[in-house]
Protein backbone atom coordinates (compact mmCIF):
# COMPACT_ATOMS: atom_id res chain seq x y z
CA UNK A 1 0.00 0.00 0.00
CA UNK A 2 1.34 3.31 -1.05
CA UNK A 3 -0.03 6.42 0.37
CA UNK A 4 -0.62 9.01 -1.98
CA UNK A 5 -1.44 12.73 -2.04
CA UNK A 6 -4.73 13.29 -4.73
CA UNK A 7 -7.40 15.35 -3.75
CA UNK A 8 -6.59 18.95 -3.18
CA UNK A 9 -9.51 21.48 -2.89
CA UNK A 10 -9.57 24.66 -1.55
CA UNK A 11 -5.63 25.00 -0.83
CA UNK A 12 -6.35 21.75 1.08
CA UNK A 13 -5.14 18.09 0.51
CA UNK A 14 -6.24 15.41 2.27
CA UNK A 15 -4.12 11.92 2.23
CA UNK A 16 -5.47 9.40 0.11
CA UNK A 17 -4.24 5.51 0.35
CA UNK A 18 -3.82 3.52 -3.01
CA UNK A 19 -5.02 -0.09 -2.37
CA UNK A 20 -4.31 -2.59 -4.71
CA UNK A 21 -5.93 -6.15 -4.94
CA UNK A 22 -5.65 -8.34 -3.52
CA UNK A 23 -4.63 -7.06 -0.32
CA UNK A 24 -2.08 -8.24 2.10
CA UNK A 25 -2.26 -8.24 5.80
CA UNK A 26 -0.15 -5.24 5.97
CA UNK A 27 -2.49 -3.73 3.99
CA UNK A 28 -5.29 -4.36 6.03
CA UNK A 29 -3.04 -3.54 9.16
CA UNK A 30 -2.27 0.03 7.73
CA UNK A 31 -5.70 0.84 7.74
CA UNK A 32 -8.53 2.43 10.12
CA UNK A 33 -11.96 3.89 10.03
CA UNK A 34 -11.99 7.13 8.31
CA UNK A 35 -9.04 6.41 5.79
CA UNK A 36 -10.67 7.82 2.62
CA UNK A 37 -8.99 4.85 -0.15
CA UNK A 38 -8.44 4.80 -4.12
CA UNK A 39 -8.96 0.51 -5.16
CA UNK A 40 -6.92 -0.67 -8.24
CA UNK A 41 -7.11 -4.28 -9.42
CA UNK A 42 -10.03 -6.59 -9.91
CA UNK A 43 -13.22 -6.46 -7.90
CA UNK A 44 -15.73 -8.94 -7.27
CA UNK A 45 -19.48 -8.26 -7.72
CA UNK A 46 -22.52 -9.75 -5.86
CA UNK A 47 -25.62 -8.53 -3.81
CA UNK A 48 -28.50 -10.35 -2.69
CA UNK A 49 -29.33 -12.97 -5.19
CA UNK A 50 -25.84 -14.77 -5.76
CA UNK A 51 -23.83 -13.73 -2.65
CA UNK A 52 -25.77 -16.74 -0.78
CA UNK A 53 -25.00 -18.96 -3.68
CA UNK A 54 -21.30 -18.32 -3.12
CA UNK A 55 -22.01 -18.89 0.62
CA UNK A 56 -23.53 -22.06 -0.04
CA UNK A 57 -21.25 -23.36 -2.44
CA UNK A 58 -18.67 -22.83 0.26
CA UNK A 59 -19.93 -24.10 2.59
CA UNK A 60 -21.12 -27.20 0.88
CA UNK A 61 -17.53 -27.38 0.02
CA UNK A 62 -18.36 -27.34 -3.43
CA UNK A 63 -15.05 -26.16 -5.57
CA UNK A 64 -16.22 -22.61 -7.35
CA UNK A 65 -15.57 -21.39 -10.38
CA UNK A 66 -11.87 -21.70 -11.73
CA UNK A 67 -11.84 -17.96 -12.19
CA UNK A 68 -13.25 -16.75 -8.93
CA UNK A 69 -9.90 -16.42 -5.97
CA UNK A 70 -10.94 -15.06 -3.04
CA UNK A 71 -7.78 -15.01 -1.22
CA UNK A 72 -7.07 -10.89 -0.56
CA UNK A 73 -10.14 -10.06 -2.97
CA UNK A 74 -12.81 -7.78 -2.50
CA UNK A 75 -16.85 -7.92 -3.34
CA UNK A 76 -18.40 -5.03 -4.03
CA UNK A 77 -22.32 -4.87 -3.53
CA UNK A 78 -23.86 -4.19 -6.85
CA UNK A 79 -25.86 -5.00 -9.97
CA UNK A 80 -23.49 -4.66 -12.79
CA UNK A 81 -26.43 -3.46 -15.80
CA UNK A 82 -25.90 -1.47 -18.99
CA UNK A 83 -26.49 1.46 -16.39
CA UNK A 84 -23.87 1.14 -14.79
CA UNK A 85 -22.61 0.19 -11.44
CA UNK A 86 -23.52 1.70 -7.67
CA UNK A 87 -23.63 0.44 -4.05
CA UNK A 88 -26.71 -0.85 -2.88
CA UNK A 89 -27.44 -1.45 1.06
CA UNK A 90 -25.32 -3.56 2.81
CA UNK A 91 -27.02 -4.32 5.66
CA UNK A 92 -29.87 -5.80 3.64
CA UNK A 93 -30.53 -9.46 5.32
CA UNK A 94 -28.96 -11.34 2.49
CA UNK A 95 -25.64 -9.34 1.77
CA UNK A 96 -25.28 -8.78 5.23
CA UNK A 97 -25.30 -13.08 6.29
CA UNK A 98 -22.63 -13.71 3.47
CA UNK A 99 -20.12 -10.92 4.90
CA UNK A 100 -18.97 -13.14 7.67
CA UNK A 101 -18.30 -16.60 5.59
CA UNK A 102 -17.23 -14.67 2.51
CA UNK A 103 -14.19 -12.76 5.24
CA UNK A 104 -13.61 -16.48 6.60
CA UNK A 105 -13.43 -17.60 2.80
CA UNK A 106 -10.72 -15.03 2.45
CA UNK A 107 -12.54 -11.96 1.00
CA UNK A 108 -10.75 -8.89 2.58
CA UNK A 109 -12.49 -5.88 1.65
CA UNK A 110 -16.05 -5.48 1.40
CA UNK A 111 -17.68 -2.91 -0.58
CA UNK A 112 -20.90 -1.41 -0.08
CA UNK A 113 -23.21 1.11 1.72
CA UNK A 114 -24.81 1.42 4.74
CA UNK A 115 -24.10 0.54 8.83
CA UNK A 116 -23.20 -2.81 9.77
CA UNK A 117 -24.65 -4.64 12.42
CA UNK A 118 -22.61 -5.70 15.57
CA UNK A 119 -22.10 -9.02 14.98
CA UNK A 120 -20.73 -8.28 11.56
CA UNK A 121 -18.34 -5.79 12.40
CA UNK A 122 -17.48 -8.60 14.86
CA UNK A 123 -16.85 -11.04 12.48
CA UNK A 124 -15.00 -8.68 10.48
CA UNK A 125 -12.43 -8.09 12.99
CA UNK A 126 -12.14 -11.43 13.43
CA UNK A 127 -11.10 -12.60 10.38
CA UNK A 128 -9.29 -9.40 9.60
CA UNK A 129 -11.14 -7.93 6.80
CA UNK A 130 -12.56 -4.67 6.01
CA UNK A 131 -15.78 -2.36 5.21
CA UNK A 132 -15.70 0.46 3.12
CA UNK A 133 -18.42 2.53 1.91
CA UNK A 134 -19.05 5.03 -1.03
CA UNK A 135 -21.45 6.75 -2.05
CA UNK A 136 -24.17 6.03 -5.27
CA UNK A 137 -21.67 8.01 -8.05
CA UNK A 138 -22.12 5.60 -11.17
CA UNK A 139 -20.93 7.75 -13.65
CA UNK A 140 -17.64 8.58 -11.98
CA UNK A 141 -17.23 4.62 -11.19
CA UNK A 142 -18.02 4.22 -14.78
CA UNK A 143 -15.38 6.26 -15.77
CA UNK A 144 -12.79 4.34 -13.60
CA UNK A 145 -13.81 0.49 -14.56
CA UNK A 146 -11.67 -0.98 -17.57
CA UNK A 147 -13.36 -4.41 -18.10
CA UNK A 148 -16.35 -6.28 -17.26
CA UNK A 149 -16.30 -10.01 -16.87
CA UNK A 150 -18.94 -12.26 -16.22
CA UNK A 151 -18.00 -15.19 -13.33
CA UNK A 152 -20.58 -16.99 -12.27
CA UNK A 153 -24.38 -17.57 -12.43
CA UNK A 154 -25.20 -15.78 -15.29
CA UNK A 155 -28.86 -17.08 -14.75
CA UNK A 156 -28.63 -14.08 -12.52
CA UNK A 157 -28.83 -11.42 -14.89
CA UNK A 158 -27.45 -8.41 -13.82
CA UNK A 159 -27.56 -9.76 -10.17
CA UNK A 160 -24.80 -12.36 -11.19
CA UNK A 161 -21.11 -12.38 -10.30
CA UNK A 162 -18.89 -10.57 -12.20
CA UNK A 163 -15.29 -9.16 -12.16
CA UNK A 164 -14.13 -5.29 -12.54
CA UNK A 165 -11.07 -4.05 -13.29
CA UNK A 166 -10.97 -0.79 -11.65
CA UNK A 167 -8.18 2.03 -11.77
CA UNK A 168 -9.27 3.89 -8.31
CA UNK A 169 -12.32 3.36 -7.06
CA UNK A 170 -12.82 5.88 -4.52
CA UNK A 171 -14.11 4.72 -0.73
CA UNK A 172 -13.83 5.46 2.62
CA UNK A 173 -12.61 3.05 5.48
CA UNK A 174 -15.91 2.12 7.71
CA UNK A 175 -15.38 -0.78 9.62
CA UNK A 176 -12.24 -2.06 10.27
CA UNK A 177 -10.49 -3.79 13.38
CA UNK A 178 -13.85 -3.69 15.57
CA UNK A 179 -14.36 -0.11 15.05
CA UNK A 180 -16.89 1.70 13.10
CA UNK A 181 -17.01 5.08 11.53
CA UNK A 182 -21.46 4.31 12.44
CA UNK B 1 -54.50 19.16 -33.71
CA UNK B 2 -51.63 16.95 -35.54
CA UNK B 3 -49.15 15.58 -33.43
CA UNK B 4 -45.65 17.58 -34.68
CA UNK B 5 -42.73 15.91 -36.25
CA UNK B 6 -39.80 15.28 -33.24
CA UNK B 7 -42.35 14.47 -30.58
CA UNK B 8 -40.96 11.11 -29.97
CA UNK B 9 -37.36 12.48 -29.67
CA UNK B 10 -38.29 15.16 -27.82
CA UNK B 11 -39.85 13.34 -24.98
CA UNK B 12 -36.95 11.11 -25.07
CA UNK B 13 -34.28 13.56 -24.85
CA UNK B 14 -36.29 14.75 -21.98
CA UNK B 15 -35.67 11.64 -20.05
CA UNK B 16 -32.18 11.32 -20.95
CA UNK B 17 -31.56 14.60 -19.18
CA UNK B 18 -33.63 13.77 -16.15
CA UNK B 19 -31.53 10.94 -15.45
CA UNK B 20 -28.35 12.29 -15.92
CA UNK B 21 -28.02 16.37 -15.50
CA UNK B 22 -28.31 18.01 -12.14
CA UNK B 23 -30.09 21.57 -12.92
CA UNK B 24 -27.91 24.82 -11.76
CA UNK B 25 -29.88 24.81 -8.69
CA UNK B 26 -29.37 21.35 -7.72
CA UNK B 27 -25.26 22.33 -8.05
CA UNK B 28 -25.83 25.22 -6.32
CA UNK B 29 -26.85 23.57 -3.50
CA UNK B 30 -23.74 20.63 -3.24
CA UNK B 31 -21.81 23.92 -3.31
CA UNK B 32 -23.20 25.24 -0.40
CA UNK B 33 -23.19 22.01 1.68
CA UNK B 34 -19.31 21.52 0.24
CA UNK B 35 -18.35 25.12 1.49
CA UNK B 36 -20.45 24.87 4.98
CA UNK B 37 -19.39 20.94 6.36
CA UNK B 38 -16.89 20.85 8.80
CA UNK B 39 -16.83 17.32 8.80
CA UNK B 40 -14.13 16.17 6.63
CA UNK B 41 -15.30 12.55 5.91
CA UNK B 42 -18.77 14.54 4.93
CA UNK B 43 -17.19 16.94 2.45
CA UNK B 44 -15.62 14.47 0.70
CA UNK B 45 -18.81 12.25 0.00
CA UNK B 46 -20.32 15.64 -1.07
CA UNK B 47 -17.52 16.38 -3.33
CA UNK B 48 -17.99 12.69 -5.07
CA UNK B 49 -21.27 13.19 -5.75
CA UNK B 50 -21.02 16.58 -7.18
CA UNK B 51 -17.84 14.92 -8.93
CA UNK B 52 -20.36 12.59 -10.33
CA UNK B 53 -23.01 14.72 -11.57
CA UNK B 54 -20.12 16.45 -13.34
CA UNK B 55 -19.05 13.41 -14.65
CA UNK B 56 -22.93 12.43 -15.81
CA UNK B 57 -23.44 15.66 -17.58
CA UNK B 58 -20.45 15.33 -19.73
CA UNK B 59 -20.44 11.43 -20.61
CA UNK B 60 -24.91 11.57 -20.63
CA UNK B 61 -24.70 8.60 -18.58
CA UNK B 62 -26.89 7.71 -15.63
CA UNK B 63 -26.30 9.44 -12.02
CA UNK B 64 -27.28 6.28 -10.49
CA UNK B 65 -27.23 2.52 -11.46
CA UNK B 66 -30.95 2.39 -10.52
CA UNK B 67 -32.55 4.68 -13.17
CA UNK B 68 -35.68 5.04 -11.26
CA UNK B 69 -39.09 4.26 -13.05
CA UNK B 70 -40.27 7.34 -15.11
CA UNK B 71 -43.36 9.08 -13.42
CA UNK B 72 -45.16 11.36 -15.85
CA UNK B 73 -47.17 14.84 -15.09
CA UNK B 74 -48.41 16.40 -18.06
CA UNK B 75 -49.64 20.37 -17.53
CA UNK B 76 -52.37 20.35 -20.08
CA UNK B 77 -53.68 23.92 -21.18
CA UNK B 78 -57.60 24.99 -21.82
CA UNK B 79 -56.67 26.00 -24.98
CA UNK B 80 -55.39 22.28 -25.97
CA UNK B 81 -56.56 19.06 -26.10
CA UNK B 82 -55.19 15.47 -25.73
CA UNK B 83 -55.70 12.91 -27.92
CA UNK B 84 -55.11 8.42 -27.12
CA UNK B 85 -52.83 9.01 -30.14
CA UNK B 86 -50.35 12.04 -27.89
CA UNK B 87 -50.07 9.56 -24.93
CA UNK B 88 -49.07 6.79 -27.14
CA UNK B 89 -46.72 9.19 -28.69
CA UNK B 90 -45.66 9.97 -24.95
CA UNK B 91 -44.96 6.36 -23.97
CA UNK B 92 -42.96 5.84 -27.21
CA UNK B 93 -40.80 8.38 -26.31
CA UNK B 94 -40.16 7.16 -22.53
CA UNK B 95 -39.51 3.76 -24.20
CA UNK B 96 -37.10 4.92 -26.74
CA UNK B 97 -35.86 7.04 -23.92
CA UNK B 98 -35.24 4.34 -21.53
CA UNK B 99 -33.32 2.51 -24.12
CA UNK B 100 -31.00 5.79 -25.11
CA UNK B 101 -30.02 5.96 -21.36
CA UNK B 102 -29.52 3.28 -21.14
CA UNK B 103 -32.10 2.71 -18.29
CA UNK B 104 -31.29 -0.43 -15.76
CA UNK B 105 -33.32 -3.08 -17.34
CA UNK B 106 -35.45 -3.82 -14.41
CA UNK B 107 -39.00 -4.68 -15.66
CA UNK B 108 -40.71 -7.94 -13.23
CA UNK B 109 -41.53 -10.64 -15.98
CA UNK B 110 -44.55 -13.03 -14.88
CA UNK B 111 -48.17 -12.80 -13.99
CA UNK B 112 -49.59 -10.93 -10.92
CA UNK B 113 -48.75 -14.04 -8.60
CA UNK B 114 -44.97 -14.18 -10.29
CA UNK B 115 -44.08 -10.50 -10.18
CA UNK B 116 -44.94 -9.87 -7.00
CA UNK B 117 -42.81 -12.95 -5.80
CA UNK B 118 -40.14 -12.22 -8.60
CA UNK B 119 -40.11 -15.47 -9.40
CA UNK B 120 -39.54 -15.75 -13.49
CA UNK B 121 -36.85 -13.16 -13.73
CA UNK B 122 -36.49 -9.81 -15.40
CA UNK B 123 -36.79 -8.62 -18.79
CA UNK B 124 -33.90 -7.50 -20.50
CA UNK B 125 -35.07 -4.44 -22.15
CA UNK B 126 -34.87 -1.59 -20.68
CA UNK B 127 -37.97 -0.37 -22.75
CA UNK B 128 -39.88 -2.79 -21.23
CA UNK B 129 -40.31 -0.63 -17.60
CA UNK B 130 -43.59 0.75 -17.96
CA UNK B 131 -44.27 4.15 -16.22
CA UNK B 132 -46.37 4.73 -13.68
CA UNK B 133 -49.85 6.34 -14.69
CA UNK B 134 -49.92 9.82 -16.03
CA UNK B 135 -50.89 12.83 -14.19
CA UNK B 136 -52.94 15.26 -16.05
CA UNK B 137 -52.46 19.09 -14.27
CA UNK B 138 -55.05 21.46 -16.10
CA UNK B 139 -53.59 24.95 -16.41
CA UNK B 140 -54.86 27.92 -18.47
CA UNK B 141 -53.46 28.54 -22.07
CA UNK B 142 -51.95 27.45 -25.04
CA UNK B 143 -49.56 24.78 -22.93
CA UNK B 144 -48.61 21.24 -23.23
CA UNK B 145 -45.81 20.53 -20.79
CA UNK B 146 -44.13 17.24 -20.27
CA UNK B 147 -42.85 16.80 -17.29
CA UNK B 148 -40.60 13.33 -16.17
CA UNK B 149 -39.62 12.03 -12.62
CA UNK B 150 -37.31 9.08 -12.88
CA UNK B 151 -38.25 7.58 -8.96
CA UNK B 152 -35.33 5.40 -7.17
CA UNK B 153 -35.88 2.36 -5.44
CA UNK B 154 -34.75 3.44 -2.06
CA UNK B 155 -36.59 6.26 -1.59
CA UNK B 156 -39.71 4.10 -1.90
CA UNK B 157 -38.74 2.24 1.11
CA UNK B 158 -37.86 5.28 3.09
CA UNK B 159 -41.46 7.34 2.25
CA UNK B 160 -45.35 6.91 3.35
CA UNK B 161 -48.73 8.01 3.37
CA UNK B 162 -50.11 8.42 6.15
CA UNK B 163 -52.57 10.12 8.38
CA UNK B 164 -52.05 13.01 10.96
CA UNK B 165 -54.33 14.34 13.38
CA UNK B 166 -54.08 18.61 13.22
CA UNK B 167 -55.55 19.61 16.10
CA UNK B 168 -55.87 22.74 14.20
CA UNK B 169 -52.15 23.58 14.92
CA UNK B 170 -49.46 23.39 11.55
CA UNK B 171 -47.01 22.48 14.04
CA UNK B 172 -48.45 19.33 14.97
CA UNK B 173 -48.47 18.14 11.24
CA UNK B 174 -45.02 19.89 11.01
CA UNK B 175 -43.72 18.02 14.13
CA UNK B 176 -44.92 14.62 12.88
CA UNK B 177 -43.01 15.01 9.41
CA UNK B 178 -39.79 15.61 11.09
CA UNK B 179 -40.06 13.24 13.51
CA UNK B 180 -41.04 10.44 10.62
CA UNK B 181 -38.09 11.87 8.22
CA UNK B 182 -35.68 11.93 11.70
CA UNK B 183 -36.35 8.42 12.30
CA UNK B 184 -36.18 7.13 9.03
CA UNK B 185 -33.07 8.93 7.18
CA UNK B 186 -30.84 7.00 8.51
CA UNK B 187 -31.85 3.95 7.02
CA UNK B 188 -32.29 5.96 3.79
CA UNK B 189 -28.00 5.75 2.71
CA UNK B 190 -28.33 7.73 0.41
CA UNK B 191 -28.05 11.28 2.00
CA UNK B 192 -28.06 14.47 1.85
CA UNK B 193 -31.62 13.63 1.49
CA UNK B 194 -34.81 16.24 -0.19
CA UNK B 195 -37.95 15.39 1.58
CA UNK B 196 -40.73 15.70 -0.88
CA UNK B 197 -43.68 16.06 0.85
CA UNK B 198 -47.83 16.50 -0.34
CA UNK B 199 -50.41 17.20 1.87
CA UNK B 200 -53.98 16.93 0.90
CA UNK B 201 -57.64 15.10 1.43
CA UNK B 202 -56.80 11.62 -0.14
CA UNK B 203 -54.19 9.65 -0.26
CA UNK B 204 -53.70 9.53 -3.48
CA UNK B 205 -54.29 13.29 -3.72
CA UNK B 206 -51.63 13.52 -0.84
CA UNK B 207 -49.20 11.37 -3.34
CA UNK B 208 -50.13 13.37 -6.50
CA UNK B 209 -48.93 16.43 -4.36
CA UNK B 210 -45.77 15.27 -3.34
CA UNK B 211 -44.73 14.33 -6.92
CA UNK B 212 -46.20 18.22 -7.91
CA UNK B 213 -43.43 19.34 -5.17
CA UNK B 214 -40.73 17.28 -7.17
CA UNK B 215 -41.29 18.59 -10.15
CA UNK B 216 -41.75 22.64 -9.43
CA UNK B 217 -39.38 22.86 -5.85
CA UNK B 218 -36.48 24.74 -6.34
CA UNK B 219 -33.15 24.33 -3.91
CA UNK B 220 -32.61 28.35 -4.11
CA UNK B 221 -36.56 28.73 -2.94
CA UNK B 222 -37.14 27.35 0.42
CA UNK B 223 -40.45 29.20 2.40
CA UNK B 224 -40.19 29.07 6.01
CA UNK B 225 -41.96 25.98 6.66
CA UNK B 226 -39.60 24.22 3.98
CA UNK B 227 -36.48 25.34 5.72
CA UNK B 228 -37.41 24.41 9.15
CA UNK B 229 -37.87 20.89 7.86
CA UNK B 230 -34.58 20.64 6.28
CA UNK B 231 -33.02 22.45 9.56
CA UNK B 232 -34.59 20.26 12.15
CA UNK B 233 -33.63 17.05 9.41
CA UNK B 234 -29.81 18.35 9.97
CA UNK B 235 -30.05 18.17 13.74
CA UNK B 236 -29.74 14.36 13.37
CA UNK B 237 -26.14 14.76 12.03
CA UNK B 238 -26.80 11.74 10.04
CA UNK B 239 -24.72 13.68 7.13
CA UNK B 240 -24.00 12.21 3.34
CA UNK B 241 -24.28 8.63 3.16
CA UNK B 242 -24.29 8.50 7.08
CA UNK B 243 -20.82 9.66 7.80
CA UNK B 244 -21.73 12.44 10.03
CA UNK B 245 -21.79 16.68 9.34
CA UNK B 246 -24.46 19.05 9.21
CA UNK B 247 -25.62 18.38 5.68
CA UNK B 248 -28.55 14.97 5.93
CA UNK B 249 -30.68 17.09 4.36
CA UNK B 250 -30.51 19.33 1.28
CA UNK B 251 -33.70 21.27 1.19
CA UNK B 252 -37.43 20.22 1.44
CA UNK B 253 -39.96 20.51 -1.51
CA UNK B 254 -43.65 20.32 0.01
CA UNK B 255 -46.89 21.27 -1.69
CA UNK B 256 -50.20 21.94 -0.16
CA UNK B 257 -53.29 20.96 -1.86
CA UNK B 258 -56.97 21.70 -1.04
CA UNK B 259 -57.76 20.23 2.68
CA UNK B 260 -60.55 18.41 4.08
CA UNK B 261 -63.55 19.76 6.49
CA UNK B 262 -61.84 17.62 9.23
CA UNK B 263 -59.13 17.00 11.73
CA UNK B 264 -57.39 14.98 9.68
CA UNK B 265 -54.64 15.70 7.08
CA UNK B 266 -53.14 13.04 4.70
CA UNK B 267 -49.44 13.21 3.92
CA UNK B 268 -47.73 11.88 1.21
CA UNK B 269 -43.68 12.30 2.90
CA UNK B 270 -40.73 10.72 0.41
CA UNK B 271 -37.16 10.98 1.49
CA UNK B 272 -35.82 11.51 -2.18
CA UNK B 273 -32.39 10.82 -2.25
CA UNK B 274 -28.88 12.42 -3.29
CA UNK B 275 -29.41 11.72 -6.65
CA UNK B 276 -33.15 13.45 -6.70
CA UNK B 277 -35.13 14.59 -7.96
CA UNK B 278 -34.23 13.80 -11.26
CA UNK B 279 -36.68 15.56 -13.52
CA UNK B 280 -36.83 17.20 -16.69
CA UNK B 281 -39.46 18.82 -18.45
CA UNK B 282 -40.38 19.63 -22.28
CA UNK B 283 -43.14 21.58 -24.43
CA UNK B 284 -45.38 19.39 -26.35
Amino acid sequence: MKQVISSCSNKTCRAVKRLDLPLSQADIEGLKPGDRIEIFGNIYTGRDAVLPKIVADIENGQALPVDIDLQGSAIFHTAVSPAGVGPTSSNKQEIEESIAPLSAAGVKLHLGKGALSPSTVEALAVNKSLYAVLPPVTALLQSKIKAVELVAYPEEGMEAFHKLTVEGFPAIIAVAHGKTLY
Amino acid sequence: MAIEEGTIEKVRDALVRAATIYRDDQKDAFRRAIASEQNERAKWALEQLLANALAAETNKSPLCDDTGVPHLILELGDQRSLSGQMLEVIHAGVAEGLNALPGRPMAVLGDDKQRLAQTTGLDLDPAALVPAPLIIKHVSGNTMRLHILMQGGGPEIRGKTYRVFHKHRIDTIVDEICSWASEEVGKLGCTPCVPSIGIGRSHFEASALMLEAMVFGDFNVQNETEQEITRRINETQTGPIGLGGSNTALATFMKIGPQRASGVRIVCLRLSCCVEPRRASVDL
